[in-house]
């Protein structure tokens, strides 16, 4: 094998480590104009990525920012970092991540070069969207405990209402259609009675009167009926009054030997006062 | 054995001992003298039981049937087993449980396995007087049955109907405490009793001549031993009165006079009933009638021929208290259904038409 001169040896190891250069710039050129991308929602990653400068990080962000970004791990490479990003977009378009880099230090980050990344969406054009949500501020009434209270001071008031209103009321009116005392209610009916014209309807209103006259008469108003009209039965005068009673309204035909006009005679003036209660 | 009852005393007894004095004539001194001779009967085994006696004439009078209502051990069966000897009735007495069936009591029909054919088996209701004894404790299908059969009087098996003998008078019986696995008889069914008594204790003069009587019993042989004698063995086959008797009282009853001034009462106390505030379920227009008709017979037992007030006033509770219910402030408030119907007894007397105005 033939030996090569020194200075065509030199020359080719030059042109070798030139063109090796070259090659290099060439590659990282073509890696960083190779835009990445992914799709909306899934993250995408780039490593090693070399920014001059002092060390970055990824500034905060709010709800509408439309890339996440994320420093993975940042290595020191000589005055400059080597960074690890990690990013995902929410909205489709192309990005410059370095929009999403500050400075440890706060220094500028107008020196660093771009890094673009492309995000796009698998939605087909036109896609009808759902209407943002809107949160309305309700009506402030004074707080929550207020409103409850508002409430309960409601439920109380219609509940005393209610208690009210189904409760007999003391001022409710009681009024007889009839006169109110019983004498005043037995005078007519036997007052027609002596006279004979007391409807045949009536008959037994004017008993019943009558046998209510005995029953406070004699106080046993609170006792049984059955053994009231026994002991009344058992009485001499009401005895007397109701079997005559008896045969005139109750017998097949009447008892015409029954005299109504001196039967029912001492019951045509009863005094007021002689029956207490008032059959109201 | 005795019986008492809550609505019977001593000045009402008197009272009707008046009526018998005052008898006029006008009932037919056959049947007076049956009627006293029932009594006597029923007297000579059950003691102090002139009310519920009463009570059962009634019913038998008239068609009804009577429900009874008292703690155990006041002399229900053997009153009514020692009325049905006195009258020469059928007598039968079904205790209810709550597995008993409708065909229990109905009948049912079975295979005769010597002619290969279906034959009706008639059940107890086929009788003259029956004795339900704790109705309250069987199903409501078992008492549906029964108080269908009470109403139309007819009872259908298998394909075929059948006519109940008559007379035909259920005496049923419901134990006021102990309501642990009981079925409370509904209203519209209460309503087909003609008459709802309430048993009480006996009085203490009552309870010791039942004591006094039950010392006497002994013990009466049997094959080779002896058992005790119970007030059972002193009831004797020989009635004292015939079916036919009881028809002439039975058709008696409807000679008995009402005038225009009872229907008055009556028709009064009813409208009481649907009127009266503390009452959610007034008085039906059965119970008008069942007033009606227990007054006819009352007045009829009591010797006259014409029903008084009286009548009424004895029978109300017995006839309108099982068939009122009092509505939830009533019940809230206290008050009680014979309060109520005191109270309503005492209003138809004495109270004008009330009018309210706020």
């Amino acid at each position: 094998m033939a030996t090569l001169p020194r200075a065509s040896l030199v020359t080719v190891w030059i042109v070798v480590g030139v063109a090796m250069a070259l090659s290099y710039r060439t590659a990282s050129a073509a890696s960083l104009a190779e835009t990445p991308s992914t799709t909306v929602g899934v993250s995408g990653r780039i490593e090693q990525v070399k920014l001059p400068g002092s060390e970055l990080e990824a500034k905060p962000i709010d709800e509408t920012s439309p890339i996440v970004l994320r420093i993975a791990g940042s290595f020191p490479h000589g005055t400059d970092w080597r960074y690890d990003l990690v990013y995902y977009g929410l909205e489709p378009g192309t990005y410059d991540l370095t929009g999403w880099l500050q400075r440890k230090d706060g220094s500028p980050t107008e020196d660093l070069p771009p890094i673009e990344v492309e995000v796009t969406s698998v939605l087909p054009p036109g896609q009808i969207e759902p209407n943002p949500l809107e949160s309305v501020e309700t009506p402030n009434l004074g707080g929550y405990e207020t409103l409850l209270t508002v409430l309960a001071v409601l439920w109380s008031l219609g509940f005393l209402t209610i208690l009210i209103v189904r409760r007999p009321r003391s001022d409710v009116v009681t009024m007889t259609v009839q006169p109110r005392t019983l004498a005043d209610r037995l005078r007519p009916l036997v007052e027609r009675a002596i006279a004979g014209d007391l409807p045949e309807g009536r008959t037994a209103e004017l008993e019943r009167a009558l046998i209510a006259y005995w029953r406070k008469r004699l106080g046993i108003e609170t006792m049984p009926a059955s053994e009231a009209i026994a002991r009344l039965h058992a009485h001499e005068e009401a005895g007397a009054l109701l079997r005559a009673l008896e045969r005139w309204l109750h017998r097949p035909g009447g008892d015409p030997d029954v005299d109504v006009a001196r039967l029912l005679a001492p019951y045509q003036d009863v005094p007021e006062n002689a029956l207490e209660s008032k059959a109201t | 054995m005795s019986s008492g009852s809550t609505n019977h005393d001593a000045a009402r007894d008197d009272a009707r001992l008046a009526d018998f004095a005052s008898t006029d004539g006008a009932v037919p001194e056959e049947t007076l003298q049956f009627i006293a001779d029932v009594r006597a009967r029923v007297g000579q085994i059950v003691v102090g039981q002139d009310v519920v006696v009463e009570r059962l004439l009634i019913a038998l009078f008239t068609g009804g049937h009577v429900l009874l209502q008292g703690v155990p051990g006041i002399a229900k069966t053997l009153l009514a087993s020692t009325l049905s000897h006195a009258i020469d009735l059928e007598f039968a007495r079904v205790q209810f449980t709550i597995d008993l069936l409708p065909s229990d009591i109905l009948g049912s029909e079975v295979l005769d396995q010597s002619t290969n054919r279906f034959r009706i088996d008639k059940g107890p209701i086929f009788t003259n007087l029956l004795l339900a004894d704790e109705i309250n404790r069987a199903a409501p299908k078992v008492q549906g049955a029964l108080l269908e059969a009470m109403q139309e009087r007819k009872v259908t098996i298998g394909k075929e109907t059948f006519k109940l003998p008559t007379p035909f008078l259920v005496i049923a019986t419901q134990n006021p405490v102990e309501q642990a696995g009981t079925f409370d008889l509904p209203e519209a069914q209460l309503d087909r009793f003609m008459l709802c008594h309430r048993l009480d204790y006996p009085k203490p003069d009552e309870e010791k001549e039942v004591l006094r009587r039950n010392m006497k019993l002994g013990v009466r042989r049997e094959d080779r031993g002896a058992i005790a004698r119970t007030e059972f063995d002193m009831i004797t086959d020989e009635p004292v009165g015939s079916t036919d008797q009881l028809v002439s009282a039975m058709e008696a009853v409807h000679g008995v006079h009402v005038s225009e001034t009872f229907l008055d009462h009556v028709i009064a106390l009813v409208a009481q009933t649907r009127e009266h505030p503390a009452l959610e379920l007034g008085a039906s227009p059965r119970a008008g009638i069942a007033l009606l008709k227990s007054a006819r017979a009352r007045a009829l037992i009591h010797g006259r021929d014409y029903v008084v007030p009286e009548d009424l006033f004895a029978l109300a509770e017995d006839v309108i208290l099982h068939r009122i219910r009092l509505n939830y402030e009533a019940l809230a408030d206290g008050r009680t259904g014979p309060g109520v119907l005191e109270e309503m007894l005492r209003e138809i007397g004495t109270a004008a038409k009330k009018a309210r105005l706020v």
